[in-house]
């Protein structure tokens, strides 16, 4: 398939082709030297290994992925913290990656983070309402007036009431007030994209769906894109428009949420579904068609990284990284035997127990 | 079926008068416990300070230096002395007094020298890491291997006593002291999420040192410089016992010591008494530190 | 080879409360909780933080610090557990009961080889030579299904994953064979694929030791995967218990408010994108300050007067379903 001539990657056949992303990232690199005790080097974690996207105007990308998976490094990569060590990032026709100082605070105002802890991203010795002002107040936007005017707006969107919550300290707060706070701080500057990592994951099951609604509201009201990372997958699914799988640095599919779910093409996407205990009457019980452990991020399998625990592995699969294609509209999988087609013959080097292969033929069928 | 997301009041009506599985007792001893902790060492340090301060403003006290040798080794509860004199007529409650005066002063000056450049110093070197940082723990480091007294002693003979000689040695321990810990406590906050999103914010970096850095790592300063002031005033009190401090015939809680050190088996309340003062006073200190550290939780 | 009981009660808790006080304030943290499990079952206690699910499970095996006041009663196989001496409980851990806990790599120390704590758990309740412990030590970690078994007996904890870390910390709490395990959150702090393998090697262990089996969780889906009974719980009082199949299999009948709440609020697979989720205002009740009446009524979107001011007791409504709620969902659909 061929290329746009500004490079739009493979990975993104989907969207419409008049519109440019807001967000651009391609073959974004970022390593970790590991310390050992001591202070010498113990090895590199390449915790992202060429990872291209785009992010359309309105639109939310939806990333989930294990531990290890390079998700959450993916994030702060994006937002230059820290700078990943190659690759290129272009918010709105700015490259990232070659800015610095007050440009990239200029170009960053429009690109907001939330995390997963709420109080550890509030400074506990302020108060809530200048934590609300603190970016407007960095910006210079407007005089003290109009931007307490505006704090207390923000606090309404989020749904605390400014009378109430505005004196408050992070520690008088709940972890679903304290994370609604962090929202409103970080859509002060109205940017238009808000990355999220596991920003509801520490919240208890009903404040989390407050949340979510609450981010839905912002979407629908503010028109926010969204970068949506997380490990839960019924919850990724919920917010995105389109998901990608990332699996020990790489992206494994992407495709619009459907498609993704409902038809996964890669094994691994497969067997994450399917390890997801479910609430349904009737749904087939979650069973573990995994076997083995994660490898290590700092020495990872040579060609595809999921061969070692892929039912379906050959040969090729340990000589030649598999690059991805598309095989669906906007699904985009890299793998050398998606589940579209029959499986190879011949095992692969981690053998499924025979009981394991019959559960999910169940649940498939 | 959507619902909207107000944010529900809590019904503050009574609680229903369960019977109680934990005793009063035991909920009204905690709560004493906690408030004791800190309010009996505050009270005290508070009493003292008093007593150095604005007792002699309000009644005359004898001379803490010149004694009358007439009245020399009075006990305890003569007439104008409240504590007796000391073997040279020297009244020895003015000399507590005027003690403690030292003690404090020179407490309070090194240790707000300290806290001054030794937090400014670690603050910069843990927030901007890198050579300044290597470069700044190497100085630190440099001063914190001078043993203070040495060079107290060190500067008392080529300057001569005095207690701004005496500041200033045990400031050389004061400052890379609180540098070491305002740089620990800085690195701790650097790498919270709330730093990050300071930055995001788009904060320029000495505000973000100000507002955000400095308020959080002020509880952990504080309590440390409690125990700071209390280990400078035995400093403090070493070098008056050595006599390298304050210049005799000055009054200091060391100096009393010394002095009585020579009666000391047959007229012992003269080192006794000065140094259970001093006792009670770091005692102090240490305790009003640790409530304050449970009561900030601090680590 | 099963001991006497095989199917009859093997703990029975009844009017079990926990409190203590923090700050100057008494924390209610566990109002009466009663459920029986029986041997070779799987119950799951399902709640949010607060809702005192770990606090009761640790009352049960005296491992609340002192100064909490418990009272009620826990009976293991007729023997009453609250208010037993540390020395007597402690003949009971390992060998009747055992817990694992939510993060592995706290549950180990970092500085022993992983083989070295099995056999130190071993031998703390059996008189064993050390060979003997060092054998038992590695067939349990064949039984765990750890690979290489007894190369890993010899690595640190932090060479393993997660995933078996926690499978190393069971093999611990096995060391005597106890018959009920206690796992408190064991799957939370891992990916939903170990999560899955943990799970069902649980399971497995059941059968095979004709163990019990009570898993603590805010996961409904573990729930219904997984139990044979589900508790809820909420500010520290039980409001929905029943058989799983009874709560979430087709045609399943979810009476309690709270708990259709948190069915609702989970992100479901088959809902479309951006929808809305049907949402409970508000947040847990302070355990200092609980209302009077029914600890959901401020959040619940169908509280009447009747719920604010008198608590719903926890009743048997239906054959071996009880709820406590004066307003039941009907027919277990959407409120």
């Amino acid at each position: 398939m061929t290329q746009a001539p500004e490079g739009r990657p493979p990975w993104d056949a989907g969207g419409s082709e008049q519109k440019k992303p807001l967000l651009s990232v391609r073959d974004l690199v970022q390593e970790f030297v590991v310390r050992q005790a001591g202070g010498t080097r113990g090895g590199v974690v390449q915790a992202v290994s060429g990872v291209s996207f785009d992010i359309m105007p309105g639109e939310t990308l939806g990333i989930v992925g294990e531990t290890g998976s390079g998700k959450s490094t993916l994030a702060r990569a994006v937002l230059q913290a820290p700078r990943p060590k190659s690759g290129s990032v272009r918010f709105r026709e700015m490259e990232l990656t070659r800015l610095s100082g007050s440009a990239l605070i200029a170009a960053r105002r429009h690109m907001q983070f939330v995390w997963q802890d709420p109080f550890g991203s509030l400074d506990p010795k302020w108060q809530v309402r200048s934590i609300v002002e603190e970016p407007l107040a960095a910006h210079r936007a407007g005089d003290r007036n109009t931007r307490r005017k505006r704090v207390d707006e923000l606090l309404d969107l989020v749904g605390l009431d400014p009378a109430r919550y505005a004196k408050r300290h992070p520690r008088e707060l709940s972890g679903g007030q304290a994370q609604r706070v962090a929202i409103a701080r970080a859509v002060a500057l109205e940017p238009s994209l808000l990355i999220c990592d596991e920003a509801v994951s520490s919240l208890d099951v009903l404040i989390q769906a407050q949340v979510l609604n609450l981010f839905e509201r912002l979407r629908r009201e503010l028109g926010l894109s969204y970068l949506f990372i997380a490990h839960d997958l019924a919850l990724v699914k919920q917010v995105s428009d389109r998901v990608g799988v990332m699996y020990l640095g790489k992206f494994c599919e992407v495709g619009p949420g459907e498609l993704v779910y409902k038809q996964p093409l890669h094994p691994y996407t497969k067997a994450l579904l399917d390890s997801i205990p479910s609430t349904e009457p009737g749904a087939a019980r979650a069973t573990a068609t995994l076997t083995g452990e994660p490898p290590s991020p700092i020495s990872p399998p040579s060609g595809c990284r999921f061969r070692t625990r892929c039912p379906r592995a050959q040969d090729v699969c340990a000589s030649e990284v598999p690059q991805p294609r598309e095989l669906g509209p906007g699904h985009l999988v890299a793998c050398h035997f998606p589940l579209s087609q029959p499986a190879p013959a011949g095992t692969g080097p981690a053998v499924v127990p025979q009981a394991t292969t019959q559960a999910t033929a169940k649940a498939q069928g | 079926m959507a619902i909207p997301i107000p944010d529900a009041t809590l019904s503050t009506a009574a609680p229903p008068p369960l019977p109680s599985l934990v005793s009063a007792r035991q909920l009204r001893a905690q709560r004493i416990g906690r408030a004791l902790r800190l309010w009996v060492p505050a009270g005290i340090l508070i009493a003292m300070l008093a007593l150095c301060f604005l007792w002699p403003l309000v009644y005359q006290l004898p001379s803490p230096t010149n004694g009358n040798i007439i009245e020399a080794q009075e006990p305890p509860f003569s007439p104008g002395h409240w504590l007796g004199t000391d073997a040279v007529g020297v009244d020895i409650f003015s000399q507590l007094v005027y003690g403690g005066r030292v003690a404090f002063e020179v407490s309070a000056a090194t240790t707000v020298i300290g806290m001054v450049i030794g937090c400014a110093l670690g603050v910069t070197a843990g927030y901007v890491g890198g050579w300044t940082d290597a470069v700044i723990s190497r100085v630190l480091d440099i001063l914190i291997a001078f043993p203070a007294l040495v060079l107290a002693l060190v500067i008392a003979e080529g300057l001569g006593p005095s207690e701004m000689h005496v500041i200033w040695a045990l400031a050389v321990f004061s400052i890379p002291a609180f540098g070491r810990v305002s740089r620990g406590a800085t690195l701790v906050v650097r790498g919270l999420p709330y730093m990050v999103a300071a930055r995001l914010a788009g904060t320029r970096g000495w505000k973000i040192i100000a507002r955000h850095v400095l308020p959080n790592i002020m509880p952990g300063i504080v309590t440390f410089s409690l125990l700071g002031i209390g280990i400078v005033i035995i400093l403090e009190g070493a070098l008056d016992f050595l006599g390298y401090g304050i210049p005799a015939p000055g009054a200091s809680w060391g100096s009393m010591i010394a002095n009585g050190q020579q009666v000391l088996t047959a007229q012992p309340e003269y080192v006794v008494i000065p140094s259970i003062v001093l006792l009670i006073t770091v005692v102090a200190l240490n305790m009003l530190g640790d409530a304050l550290r449970e009561r900030w939780g601090v680590q | 080879m099963s001991t006497l009981q095989t199917n009859g009660t093997l703990l029975e808790v009844e009017d079990l409360r926990v409190a203590f006080a923090a700050g100057g304030r008494e924390v209610r943290a566990v109002d009466g909780v009663s459920y029986k499990v029986d041997a070779g079952s799987t119950l799951a206690i399902i709640g949010e933080s607060g809702s005192g699910k770990t606090v009761g499970c640790r009352a049960i095996m005296g491992l609340l610090p002192a100064g909490t006041a418990i009272s009620g009663s826990a009976r293991l196989r007729g023997t009453e557990l609250i208010g037993l001496s540390d020395a007597a409980l402690r003949k009971h851990r390992g060998s009747d009961m055992a817990m694992v806990f939510q993060d592995p790599a706290r549950s180990l120390n970092p500085t022993m080889r992983v083989g070295a704590q099995i056999t130190e758990a071993i031998r703390t309740h059996r008189k064993v030579s050390k060979s003997e412990a060092h054998a038992q030590a590695v067939e349990l970690l064949r039984l765990v299904r750890i690979p290489a078994a007894d190369r890993r007996f010899y690595e640190y904890p932090h060479q393993l994953s997660g995933g078996m870390r926690q499978r190393v910390v069971i093999a611990m709490a096995l060391a005597c064979r106890p018959k009920l395990l206690i796992a408190d959150e064991a799957t939370t702090a891992l990916d939903v694929t170990t999560q899955a393998q943990i799970m069902e090697l649980l399971l497995e262990l059941q059968q095979e030791l004709d163990m019990a089996l009570i898993f603590i969780s805010h996961d409904l889906g573990l729930a219904a995967s997984y139990a044979d009974e589900v508790v809820v719980m909420y500010a520290g009082k039980i409001v929905e218990q029943a058989p799983a199949k009874r709560l979430f299999g087709a045609g399943g009948t979810v009476k309690m408010r709270y708990t259709r709440a948190l069915l609702d609020a989970i992100p479901h697979l088959e809902r479309p994108a951006h929808t809305e989720l049907p949402v409970v205002s508000g947040r847990p009740p302070d355990p200092t300050m609980l209302p009077p009446g029914c600890s959901f009524a401020p959040r619940c979107p169908s509280a009447a007067d009747d719920c604010r001011t008198t608590a719903p007791g926890l009743i048997e409504h239906a054959q071996s379903h009880r709820w406590a709620c004066w307003h039941p969902c009907e027919n277990g659909g959407a409120a």
